[in-house]
């Protein structure tokens, strides 16, 4: 019984700490904007009036691709360092988000993007790009 | 920043192209955007084409796996429409929880993994909200056009046809597909256009007739007087103008009525002067012989009348006529006119149908 009250006791607060998560949802304004998710959730079948439901599978959605991102750009700086050669020591290297970070990071996600080449001229063709130079 | 440039070159590209039907092609624009300031909070700083696109179409490909599960969990408890726990239920399913599973307990707060991370990301990220308005995109375009054409209810037509409910649009008024006259067309009546054209020459020639007569008649019956020329010469002007006013197609027919009158006229005129001749021997005669030659002049423009009937006025107008006379036998030859127009129509029907 004390168990059963202590995890009634837990929804009750779980359930007030979502409900205070949704009221601050409204004053969070994602960055995928509110009709363009409601658009590809009624393409889904999704059918909901609740403004709060949009905006959370919003900043779902945002927290999917800013993690995407964050996992290549740590791939993207893994990588290492153009020679420099120049006077320079340190030069910022630009980044860009490429193709080969985003496969890599998407791999952890379950995702197999993988880019074909261009030209398959030496046996090390469509091998780990990690071993090859950009 | 060239991110935003670049941004802005996809957008305008696929804004370009999305002016045709596919609304596909704006909303995978407007998730390009996004999800490009999305990164640039990140740290990117720019982006390969080919890459962003792809990450662009992951994001909505989640959104589209979110709604699904969501929709398929509700479904599950037999409602249409999605809660918050289905919404949970769904992120706890795309996750990959291997070593967890997802437990009756899951749709709290509290076990949901998934969940809280997304509170953290909230509480923790700042805000960033889209760059560029957007509009309703699906909707507005299906709005304007059930506007444009109302519905047969909203006209007040009845649909040709039973099985035309009326809520339905209208259909489009004839004069859009088929051709309608532009303007009233007249029907044309030849026999009626001929009829009409003879009762306007009896109409002119009847007027012709008339002036002859009233020349016998003022020459026959008033022979001392030859300064009714004057009153005269103003019928004569007033039937030109009635003539005139009848088309000039039928003048070679006046012509020859006045031929056949002429005659006649010349005829009458010569016991007419000879009277005149005998009666006016008393009086003075230079008198007489100055109306003379008035007369003469007056048969002759009377023949020159059958020829040109046009020139009368300027011929008449050169002689010298007493101008006292004029208008004091105005009114009296309107009145004696119209006697004798109407005895000669009772007497000489005859002569009126020949015309």
């Amino acid at each position: 019984m004390n168990h059963g009250q202590q995890s009634g006791e837990a929804k009750h607060e779980d359930d007030a700490a979502l409900t205070e998560f949704l009221a601050s949802l409204m004053d969070y304004t994602p960055t995928i904007p509110d009709d363009l998710v409601e658009h590809y959730l009624a393409k889904s079948g999704f059918q909901c009036p609740d403004v709060r439901l949009i905006r959370l599978v919003a900043v779902a959605t945002q927290k999917f691709v800013a993690d995407v991102a964050s996992d290549a750009l740590q791939h993207c700086k893994a990588r290492p360092a153009p020679v420099v050669k120049d006077k320079k020591q340190h030069k910022d290297k630009r980044l860009i988000l490429t193709m080969e970070d985003l496969s890599k990071a998407l791999r952890e996600y379950g995702v197999n993007v993988k880019h074909p080449e261009y030209f398959a001229d030496s046996p090390s063709t469509g091998m780990d790009p990690a071993t090859r130079d950009e | 920043m060239s991110t935003e440039r670049a941004q802005d070159g996809d957008r305008n590209e696929a804004a370009s192209s999305s002016g045709c039907s596919e609304s596909y092609e704006f909303s995978h624009a407007a998730a390009k955007a996004a999800v490009a300031q999305v990164c640039e909070s990140v740290g990117y700083e720019h982006f390969k084409d080919p890459a962003l696109e792809s990450l662009a179409g992951f994001a909505l490909q989640y959104i589209l796996q979110l709604g699904k599960t969501a929709t398929s969990f509700a479904n599950l408890t037999g409602r249409s429409q999605c809660n918050v726990f289905d919404i949970i239920l769904a992120l706890d399913d795309l996750t990959d929880n291997g070593d967890e599973g997802i437990s009756s307990e899951s749709c709290s707060l509290g076990r949901s993994v998934k969940l809280r991370e997304i509170i953290d990301y909230v509480n923790s990220s700042e805000e960033i909200p889209f760059s560029q308005p957007l509009p309703r995109f699906p909707v507005a375009i299906s709005d304007r056009s059930r506007n444009l054409i109302p519905s047969f209810v909203e006209i007040g037509e009845t649909p040709p046809g039973k099985h035309i409910p009326l809520w339905l649009p209208a259909f489009p008024d004839p004069h859009t597909y088929k051709e309608t006259p532009m303007w009233i067309e007249r029907v044309s009546d030849p026999r009626g256009d001929k009829i009409e054209q003879a009762r306007q020459r009896r109409k002119a020639e009847r007027a012709l007739l008339s002036l002859q007569r009233k020349l016998v008649c003022k020459l026959s019956s008033r022979n001392p007087v030859w300064g009714d020329m004057d009153g005269v010469k103003e019928e004569m002007r007033e039937d030109e103008s009635e003539m005139r006013s009848v088309s000039p197609s039928i003048s070679e027919e006046k012509v020859e009525s006045l031929n056949r009158d002429g005659l006649s006229v010349i005829e009458a005129f010569a016991p007419a002067m000879e009277a005149a001749r005998d009666g006016f021997s008393s009086e003075a005669h230079t008198e007489w012989k100055k109306k003379k030659p008035v007369a003469l002049s007056k048969l002759r423009t009377e023949k020159k009348f059958l020829g040109q009937p046009l020139d009368l006025s300027l011929q008449m107008k050169g002689e010298d006529r007493p101008l006292s006379f004029v208008r004091e036998e105005d009114r009296d030859d309107k009145r004696r006119r119209a006697e004798f127009i109407l005895r000669q129509c009772m007497e000489n029907p005859v002569d009126l149908n020949q015309l």
